[in-house]
């Protein structure tokens, strides 16, 4: 009898050893599924998934905080995704912050990606409609950066070519006209702002480009891609071009504002028999509008280049430089 | 076992009002294996206290008989009643009711090999009365052992005791509900003489100790001779003939001389 | 032509008896009264002695396993994913699979020719008489005790399994075990491991009633005997597939895949 006392004690540590692997199982299964522990629900709407699917996780400034739940169909353009988020992040997320669609890795699963939102809000509750912000892609970033380099060939090529046609033609009494010389001041610092951004970028991008040389961070990866980066590093060299462009050009019409300003000073006559000239008048308004626009353009690419997530850093550490100069200078 | 004995005890059935009607009733039995026919048409009625020993060739259908009337076979017609109870028609409860007072030894012993002889003996008394205390179990199974003169091989395997042993130690497990039937199937086959013999004396002691009716299946004469109150010689499915083992000795039938040659 | 008919009828006759046979384990098996010790001690031997050769053959496939994947994964540079393929492959079907099988080996044979030995010598006979229902005491303890021990033998299998893998791992590159454990169980879903969890509980029945329905019908003889335990083996390891087949189609029409 005690023999089988034994058997059975046997039998017990078997059966439990199994029932604990499968308990085990269960748990980190369940783990990743958020079956178990504490967790509540937030939802969003996007208006593309990319292929995002229920099961992915969706990642809180980066940790694991949760997986989509459900996806349900709003409309042709909103489609609502529905997340469980565990209860440990939850004393984290805003109401304000924004949701977005990513992807793990760089062939894995697509994930929802929760950042923080700017200033201060309350925390989300329950069932809570978060933002939603677009995450921008390598593609969008290098058809941004060619339309960039598309305006300042544009611009620079114009430019060249007034600055040209106003040096070889004597036609300083044209800028007799107060109004075109207040325009081209405008676009002259347009132009310098422009230029402060493009080589603000060209060097955030060659510092990307030496830190991708390493091997870290995003661009990293992206740089193994060798049409990506040959795509890339053509277009810094035309940023510099473009800069280089723009850095002479400024000096030209620093150059011929300065004889603008000593004619007019000066009273010269042969200004204001120039001006009769409409046809020179109207190409140099022109002229003028272009450069406007595209300096405006140029400018507004920067700013999207800023926001972009792979520069954000540097940008980040540029305005905390600046504030603290500006502190001291206080 | 002679003669004399016979009428005195046949004479001691007629006197008690209670023990005039029989044990064991086999009206027209039939039961077949595919096409061949091993019981057809087969009548026996056993008495109280009575030894039958039932005689056949191999294959002549004995051990389907003593099966179908424990109710392990079904016949295909006929009825068989013990203690007044239809065998075929009963369910499986009221069968295993009938069952504890109907022992049976088994030609190849089946003792259960996975168990000791203690477990062996154990497990009739715990199906039956799940309700025994320990102690009396305890009790009961060297009262059994002791009956077939083996109490030392109680916490023995069946596979470490001889021929002879094992036919006793079964003839123990049959005996230790106390039932009042015991149906032997073929119990000295496969033996020695000698061995044949002191089973033979066993089952004698045993059925006038406890007052078994028998039913025993034999080809062997010499347990015939030391057994029997009658023979019944089953031959072609029907009981060919019976009578007394004197009666059999002195027969002229071909079918019943063969077993004596 | 003749054989092919009488080969035919025979397979229809065993089908018969077999279906009859495992369904008195529902009509039978369930009643009152419950033969628990007998069970328990079935479970021992079904179970806990099955243990060293499910562990040992479960070990040696993990390994084995890993290192005939790798070399594929490392040419289309998916090196990293090589621990959820092998627990998913592990989980879903080898680990079940390859228990069930081994199981059916050890467990359907030592079935028949227990059942078919005490077949033989009339032990079951001895039970009947007894007051012992030997279906219940024999075949309703052992089918149950193969129905709730393969489950947990897979269980344990499948860690085991997963041992292997983790090893098979290492020989190449340095992981550790957690990171390995929560690599192999990130894109686990309960999709993947309850179907596979389900369907050991009908290959532990299979194997059980298999087993018991060979032994039960044993015909006389050692021959007979062995002759039963084979074939309990064989047509044990023919049903798990069988299952296996019906358990996929299932879970796919339940949309579990």
């Amino acid at each position: 009898m005690a023999n089988e006392t034994g058997n059975n004690t046997r039998l017990g540590i078997f059966v439990l050893a199994g029932l604990l692997a499968l308990i085990m199982a269960f748990y980190m299964i369940g783990k990743n599924n958020n079956l178990f522990g504490s967790s509540f629900e937030l939802h969003t709407r996007f208006p593309n998934l990319n292929g995002l699917i229920v099961g992915n996780n969706v990642l809180f400034a980066g940790i694991q905080g949760g997986t989509v739940k459900s996806i349900r169909l709003i409309s042709d353009t909103s489609i609502e995704v529905t997340m469980t988020i565990d209860d440990k992040v939850r004393t984290f997320i805003h109401k304000n912050a924004l949701a977005a669609i990513g992807t793990d890795g760089l062939m894995g699963n697509k994930v929802v990606n929760i950042s923080a939102g700017k200033g201060a809000s309350p925390l989300v509750d329950n069932g809570d409609m978060l933002g939603t912000q677009k995450m921008v892609s390598t593609d969008d970033m290098l058809q941004t950066l060619s339309t960039t380099n598309n305006n300042i060939a544009v611009i620079s090529a114009e430019l060249k070519a007034t600055a040209l046609r106003i040096n070889q033609s004597a036609v300083w009494d044209v800028l007799n006209d107060r109004s075109i010389g207040k325009s081209l001041k405008t676009s002259l610092k347009n132009i310098a702002k422009a230029t402060a951004n493009a080589s603000q970028i060209s060097l955030a991008i060659s510092n990307m480009v030496t830190r991708a040389g390493n091997g870290k961070g995003a661009l990293g990866v992206l740089l193994a891609d060798t049409v990506a980066g040959g795509d890339l590093k053509s277009a810094i060299a035309k940023i510099k071009t473009a800069g280089n462009n723009a850095d002479q050009m400024t000096a030209n019409l620093n150059a011929l504002v300065l004889k603008i300003d000593k004619d007019l000073t000066g009273g010269k006559g042969s200004l204001n028999a120039m001006l009769k000239d409409s046809v020179i008048a109207q190409n140099l308004k022109k002229s003028m509008d272009n450069i406007q626009k595209g300096t405006d353009a140029f400018n507004q690419d920067m700013e999207a280049l800023k926001h972009n997530f792979l520069f954000s850093g540097y940008f980040k550490k540029l305005e905390k430089e600046k504030a603290k100069q500006q502190n001291k200078k206080n | 076992m002679k003669a004399a004995d016979i009428t005195e005890d046949q004479e001691d059935l007629n006197h008690g009002e209670a023990d005039v009607r029989p044990v064991i009733v086999i009206e027209h039995l039939y039961k077949k294996f595919g096409d061949l026919v091993v019981l057809d048409d087969f009548n026996l009625v056993v008495k109280r206290e009575e030894n039958v020993v039932v005689l056949g060739k191999s294959g002549s259908g004995k051990s389907v008989l003593i099966k179908c009337i424990i109710g392990l076979l079904k016949p295909d017609k006929g009825n068989i009643l013990v203690f007044d109870q239809n065998i075929p028609l009963l369910g499986h409860d009221d069968l295993d009711r009938v069952r504890t007072k109907v022992g049976f030894l088994f030609q190849g012993n089946a003792l259960y090999d996975s168990m000791t002889v203690r477990e062996n003996l154990e497990f009739p008394l715990r199906r039956h009365w799940i309700d025994f205390s320990q102690q009396k179990v305890d009790e009961l199974v060297m009262e059994a052992l002791n009956n077939v003169g083996l109490p030392h091989t109680v916490d023995m395997m069946p596979a470490e005791l001889s021929g002879g042993m094992l036919k006793r130690v079964a003839l123990a497990r049959t005996l230790i509900l106390k039932p009042e039937i015991i149906l032997y199937d073929e119990p000295t086959t496969g033996l020695d003489p000698v061995t044949a013999r002191e089973i033979d004396n066993l089952i004698i002691r045993l059925q006038k100790k406890y007052h078994t009716t028998s039913i025993i299946i034999s080809h062997d004469m010499n347990c015939v001779k030391n057994t029997a109150d009658r023979v019944v010689l089953l031959s072609g499915g029907k009981c060919y003939a019976q009578g007394t083992y004197p009666d059999f000795e002195a027969s002229a039938d071909e079918n019943i001389k063969q077993f004596f040659e | 032509m003749h054989g092919f008919a009488t080969k035919t009828r025979f397979f229809l006759n065993e089908t018969g008896s077999l279906s009859r046979f495992t369904a008195r384990f529902f009509s039978v098996g369930v009643k009152p009264r419950y033969e628990v010790k007998e069970l328990l001690a079935q479970c021992y031997i079904i179970g806990y002695k099955s243990l060293p050769l499910i562990a040992l053959t479960a070990f040696i496939m993990g390994l084995v396993l890993t290192m005939q994947l790798r070399p594929s994964l490392v040419v289309y540079g998916v090196e990293s994913k090589l621990p959820i393929m092998i627990g998913i492959a592990i989980v879903r079907e080898i680990g079940p699979v390859i228990t069930a099988l081994i199981f059916a080996g050890k467990i359907a044979s030592s079935i028949g020719a227990e059942l078919g030995s005490m077949k033989v010598t009339e032990q079951i006979d001895a039970m009947e008489v007894s007051g012992t229902n030997p279906y219940k005491y024999l075949v309703a303890t052992r089918v149950m005790a193969a129905t709730l021990m393969l489950p947990v033998l897979t269980v344990l299998g499948d860690a085991i399994c997963l041992f292997g893998a983790y090893i098979g791992v290492n020989m190449h590159t340095v992981t550790s075990y957690r990171l390995f454990i929560a690599q192999v169980f990130q894109d686990l879903t309960f999709g993947d491991f309850l179907p596979a969890f389900i369907k050991t509980f009908f290959f532990g029945f299979a194997v059980g009633a298999i087993g018991c329905y060979k032994g039960y019908y044993s015909s006389k003889g050692t021959r007979g005997v062995g002759n039963s335990a084979n074939a309990a083996v064989v047509l044990a390891s023919v049903m798990i597939f069988v299952i296996d087949l019906l358990a996929v189609q299932i879970t796919d029409l339940l949309g579990l895949n």
